[in-house]
């Protein structure tokens, strides 16, 4: 049973270390044409992201709201549906868990807990327009949650500038109180990240131990014969969505509830903003199983705190961003592969 | 005035030519009358793996300049793969093809038509958002200057439509277009080549009667230009309306080309569907006279907005086997998916044990025994990209056992499905590793097969559920059948297999153009009597 499963997960694991081995590589390349030394600046990198307990736990609190965003992605793909409403999503979190967080006085644990749901309520709430427009008028999801984000992004704005702001620090919202704070594990890792793991896997055993989770995936893999047995579209596409603005609600909630220092959001959505964008690289690079998207999640963590260190040696850390593209896109290769050997082949040996 | 002339005319002054080259002067000179424009030797095409048998089996074909060709055969006859050898999108596994006498080898669509041989394609190939000059134009680039010639390309287009009477407006957008002029826009962008041969594939599939006749005077305006056009169908009356020849092809292999003038309905319908002997195995009279699925007077629209369904009433009793014959596309498939809750009644009644269910969800449906095995088996009866494990428990995945409080008992499916591999000799790999895709199509109607009818189901609505198994798949679900219809499941049974319906069936409804011909004792009902109404012949004695 073992070696089955591991024959199963065993090419796309291959696929996907390949491509990172590969991005690297590039990322080596551009570094060494403007000058830089490459090893120096992948050994900081390491060094700073992995190389100290603090290092660790930075980098899976970096990893911490991307692996919740990857699952709304996710999510969405298996049920055949392309969300990027995440980020929308998760900063209505952020502030769903600062109007119970910061404002309603309640005892430790129960104040953590209703936080926390209401942060994953909210984000679940911004999905419903999505899945009613698409429903009802057949409005494609990608149009619907990137105007949704939009919008979520100038509203929390208006919310945090006129009714949550800190008085005497305008430039960001009430933090939340002690009673609505995860504990803290080691640098600004908290607890939070096993509500975001534990997420996870209810994510996973909802997806394939139950008949709603099969009912999204066979949406996902053949809409027609969904319909021909009679599964409801319109439940699948709002559990869908559904489920997927819980996970980016919680991801926006781990920002403010379970991230020292500033357990806030600031005006400018800064530590909020890019959450959803960077979840779908995480979704790509995990192939959108939620056990791949919590390693990817990792990864992904460590190379954006690494690149930190590179600074100092001079290179900018956007190149990590460049390095995560080249990943990205290197795990569409195979099927390019696959696309040009048919295309070379095809017309020789058919 | 002479093709290379013509060309002239259509594609730009002289000296323009480089602008927009005469593809037909890059020919060479134009066909005389008669003269045979391309030719197909013993040709085979196999898809290895897929089918076990052979698509085509040594085809011999030729077409001549000045004539329509008609291709004539059931689903699944290989016309269209044929169609598809001589216009280049396959490639023949052995044979041979000749272009005016000379040995040729296609290795894409466009060396066709380099050749001068075009095919208009049964699924529409123009994007939907550009009007019918752009759609051509985009096709062209590589043949013009970096400009992009839109001018050039409608006034040629205007003029092509009144030479061929091909009546479509070049600034109209696709999307605008009815079927008919779409159809007509498809013809249009092949007839922009200005090709020796043109191919039409089922051209008439989504046309009404009227636009139908209007085709045929434009195929018939385009033989007298000596072009010579192949025509695709599978309904004999146009046959005799708008060809020539004739060439039968029947499950791949070549059945022989007569001209029309010396040919009858009859003699076609016989090389097509063939001698059929039914076997019919011993079966004791349907005892029970209580209804299981009553249908009144159903009317169904189509997918193209046409009515496919016009007023069929018919009641299967429990313990029957009611036939539906009839060449493909006259509404057996609208009326499948109106019984099976997949596409909506536009008016008439459906009704299941006495119960109105008309407008029901499939789910509901299934909730009263109902079980369908579709048609498309690969589109809609298994998701492909889904396992094994998850495509048997498709039908029954949300009741007890195979799912508790709505979670599934994998070990219940795991135990369900290795029974059932067992039981319907399904030949896969593995259960939870396996991707159905893989499978091969017999294996695939075979899982189909054992997911719906593991069961006793009260009604069973079937589509060719025999369609690709072997001959001992076949037998196996045959006597599967009679079995079910011992034990009092009432069964519907569609199928284009003449064999298969007049061995099963206890009675034969023959539909034609989205009516019952008429409901046949299927006990003394003959083959020739069924193929006389498939061709929409109403027999002298049509008993009830």
């Amino acid at each position: 049973m073992a070696s089955a499963v591991i024959q199963k997960f065993k090419r796309p694991l291959l696929e996907s270390l390949l491509a990172i081995i590969l991005g690297f590589i590039v990322g080596a390349i551009v570094m060494a044409m403007f000058g830089y030394d490459p090893i120096a600046a992948y050994s900081a990198l390491l060094i700073g992201s992995i190389g100290s307990l603090d290092g660790i736990c930075e980098s899976l609190a970096n990893a911490t709201p991307l692996m919740l965003t990857g699952l709304t992605f996710a999510i969405g793909m298996k049920s055949g549906y392309f969300n990027v409403g995440a980020e929308g999503q998760a900063y209505l979190g952020a502030i769903g868990a600062i109007m119970i967080g910061s404002v309603i006085h309640l005892p430790y644990g129960i104040h953590l807990a209703a936080a926390t749901l209401f942060a994953m309520f909210m984000g679940a709430i911004w999905s419903l327009p999505v899945s009613a427009l698409k429903a009802w008028r057949g409005v494609h999801e990608v149009v619907s949650t990137i105007m949704l984000n939009w919008i979520a992004l100038f509203f929390v704005r208006y919310l945090i500038e006129y009714h949550y702001y800190e008085p005497g620090r305008a430039e960001r919202a009430m933090p939340v109180l002690p009673t609505a704070r995860y504990q803290v594990l080691g640098a600004s890792l908290t607890t939070v990240i096993f509500v975001a793991v534990a997420f996870m896997f209810f994510a996973y055993f909802l997806l394939w131990r139950t008949t709603l989770g099969y009912e999204l995936r066979l949406t996902g893999s053949n809409p027609e014969a969904a319909r021909y047995i009679g599964i409801n579209s319109t439940r699948v596409i709002f559990l869908n969505f559904f489920l997927g603005g819980l996970a980016a609600g919680l991801a926006g909630a781990t920002q403010v509830l379970g991230r020292p220092p500033s357990w806030t959001i600031y005006k400018t959505l800064g530590n909020v903003i890019n959450l959803g964008f960077d979840g779908i690289g995480a979704a790509l690079i995990g192939r959108n199983h939620p056990v791949g998207i919590i390693f990817a999640s990792i990864f992904l963590g460590i190379l954006s705190y690494g690149a930190k260190f590179m600074m100092y040696l001079g290179v900018d850390p956007d190149l990590t961003r460049a390095i995560n593209g080249v990943i990205i896109i290197a795990l569409s290769l195979p099927e390019l592969y696959r696309i040009i050997r048919r295309f070379i082949v095809g017309r020789e040996a058919e | 005035m002479n093709g290379v002339e013509r060309a002239f005319k259509i594609f730009g002054k002289e000296g323009d030519e480089k602008k927009f080259r005469g593809f037909r002067k890059m020919r060479g000179p134009p066909p005389e009358k008669g003269e045979i424009l391309i030719k197909a030797e013993n040709v085979v095409k196999g898809f290895p793996g897929v089918w076990e048998h052979l698509i085509l089996d040594h085809i011999n074909f030729d077409v001549r300049a000045g004539e329509v060709h008609a291709l004539l055969g059931e689903n699944g006859a290989g016309k269209t793969v044929l169609a598809n050898i001589l216009s280049g999108f396959y490639v023949i596994t052995s044979g041979q093809i000749y272009v005016r006498g000379k040995p040729v080898k296609f290795n894409s669509p466009r060396d066709a038509l380099e050749h001068g041989i075009a095919m208009v394609h049964q699924e529409f190939t123009l994007v939907p958002t550009l009007t019918v000059a752009e759609n051509i134009a985009l096709g062209l680039k590589e043949y013009s200057s970096l400009s992009f010639p839109l001018k050039e390309v409608e006034r040629k287009l205007a003029e092509l439509s009144e030479r061929y009477g091909l009546k479509v407006n070049p600034k109209a957008k696709v999307e605008d277009l009815s079927a008919g002029e779409r159809q007509r826009a498809e013809i249009m962008k092949v007839l922009y080549w200005e090709p020796d041969v043109l191919i039409l594939d089922e051209p008439t599939s989504m046309l009404t009667p009227h636009e139908a006749d209007e085709l045929f005077k434009v195929l018939r305006g385009m033989a007298a230009e000596n072009k010579g056009v192949v025509f695709i169908t599978h309904r004999i009356e146009e046959v005799m309306k708008v060809a020539d020849r004739v060439t039968v092809l029947r499950l791949g292999k070549f059945m022989g080309t007569k001209s029309i003038k010396e040919t009858t309905k009859e003699e076609l319908l016989k090389l097509m569907i063939g001698e059929v002997e039914p076997f019919r195995p011993i079966r004791k009279p349907v005892k029970s006279e209580k209804p299981v699925l009553e249908v009144i007077d159903l009317h169904v629209v189509g997918r193209e907005g046409v009515e496919a369904v016009r007023g069929v009433t018919f009641t299967v009793r429990e313990g029957e086997i009611f036939g539906i014959a009839g060449v493909a596309g006259n509404g057996q498939r609208e009326l499948v998916e109106a019984l099976t809750g997949l596409r909506k009644v536009k008016s008439g009644k459906i009704m299941i044990m006495g119960k109105d269910v008309t407008n029901k969800s499939p789910r509901e449906l299934a909730k009263l025994g109902v079980r369908h095995i579709p048609e498309d088996r690969r589109g809609i009866g298994v998701a492909e990209p889904m396992t094994f494990g998850e495509n048997i428990m498709m039908r029954d995945y949300c009741s007890p056992p195979f799912s508790k409080n709505g979670i599934i008992d994998y070990d219940f499916v795991t135990r369900h499905a290795k029974e059932l591999i067992k039981k319907f000799e399904i030949l896969t790999p593995d259960i939870w590793n396996t991707e159905v895709r893989i499978l091969s199509g017999g294996n695939i109607q075979r899982l189909i097969l054992a997911r719906e009818l593991w069961v006793e189901p009260k009604l069973l609505i079937a589509f060719h559920p025999t369609y690709g198994l072997d001959m001992r798949a076949l037998t196996h679900t045959h006597k599967l059948f009679m079995r079910l219809r011992e034990k009092g499941s009432a069964i519907l049974l569609v199928s284009e297999d003449l064999e298969e319906i007049m061995s099963l069936s206890d009675r034969i409804a023959v539909m034609f153009r989205g009516k019952f011909m008429g409901i046949l004792d299927a006990s003394k009902a003959t083959v020739e009597e069924i193929g006389m109404m498939m061709a929409g012949i109403k027999p002298k004695e049509a008993s009830a």
